[in-house]
């Protein structure tokens, strides 16, 4: 009985993202404070600190630090703290798109 | 009342657009959430902080902790207060239930206690058998 009310509560300790599915792929991985990289995921855990193989910081524009740019720095086999994680996506499956919104923003 | 989790929880499978603190936005489906506010979404377009770069992904991981707000479509909210009236009626039946069951398992749980107390000696008993 208790169960079921834990379970309605979500007492799971589990990620409600399964990384084992990015295992040895290619993923973009965004940090606190504006950095990017890319790497082959090879490890990962609870708290979401990653192993990343191969590793390529994605630089930002020297003008306008908000963009980034095409220049790139090798980082090699690297560990990333789950704390300054801010976004997990596979890089397989990215592509760039015109503007999907009809409507003009400004 | 912890409308904002609750609202969250119930617009899973649903479209949204999130807004980071950096700028950026998400466009996709509720694939789940936690406590944290930990975002997992599928079929997500992302749009740069100049509205200039569109990106289309499977899925994306997004912290809670970098998120500065989120869009839901309304139909959403009347969801909402039909989840939350059906959770606490869930959570009633639950006491009601727990109620009877602990005046019984109190009983129950005396008796067994004096039962103990008698096969211990009993058993003691056998165990000088066995060695004699």
């Amino acid at each position: 009985m208790v169960n079921e009310k834990d379970d309605s509560q979500r007492k799971k300790k589990e990620s409600i993202v399964d990384l084992s599915k990015f295992l040895d792929k290619k993923v973009r991985v965004k940090f606190q404070g504006g950095r990017e990289a890319t790497g082959i995921l090879k490890g990962y855990d609870q708290l979401l600190n990653l192993v990343l193989d191969g590793a390529i910081e994605h630089l930002r524009d020297a003008e306008d630090p908000t963009v980034i740019g095409d220049e790139t720095r090798n980082l090699g086999l690297i560990v990333a703290r789950g704390t300054a994680i801010t976004v997990v996506a596979p890089s397989d499956g990215m592509e760039q798109i015109p503007n999907p919104f009809a409507n003009a923003d400004e | 009342l912890q409308l904002p989790l609750s609202l969250l929880r119930t617009a899973q499978n649903h479209p949204m657009l999130v807004e980071l603190k950096n700028g950026e936005t998400y466009n996709g489906h509720l694939q789940s959430c936690d406590t944290w506010m930990n975002i997992h979404l599928r079929d997500v377009i992302f749009t740069s902080k100049d509205g200039e770069r569109f990106y289309k992904m499977p899925e994306v991981y997004v912290r809670g902790s970098t998120i500065k707000y989120l869009r839901i479509p309304e139909t959403v909210v009347d969801m909402v207060k039909n989840e939350v009236q059906e959770v606490r009626r869930h959570q009633k039946d639950m006491h009601k239930q727990k109620k009877t069951y602990g005046g019984g398992g109190g009983g129950g749980g005396r008796g067994g206690q004096s039962n103990r107390g008698g096969r211990g000696g009993g058993s003691g008993g056998r165990g000088g058998g066995g060695r004699g």
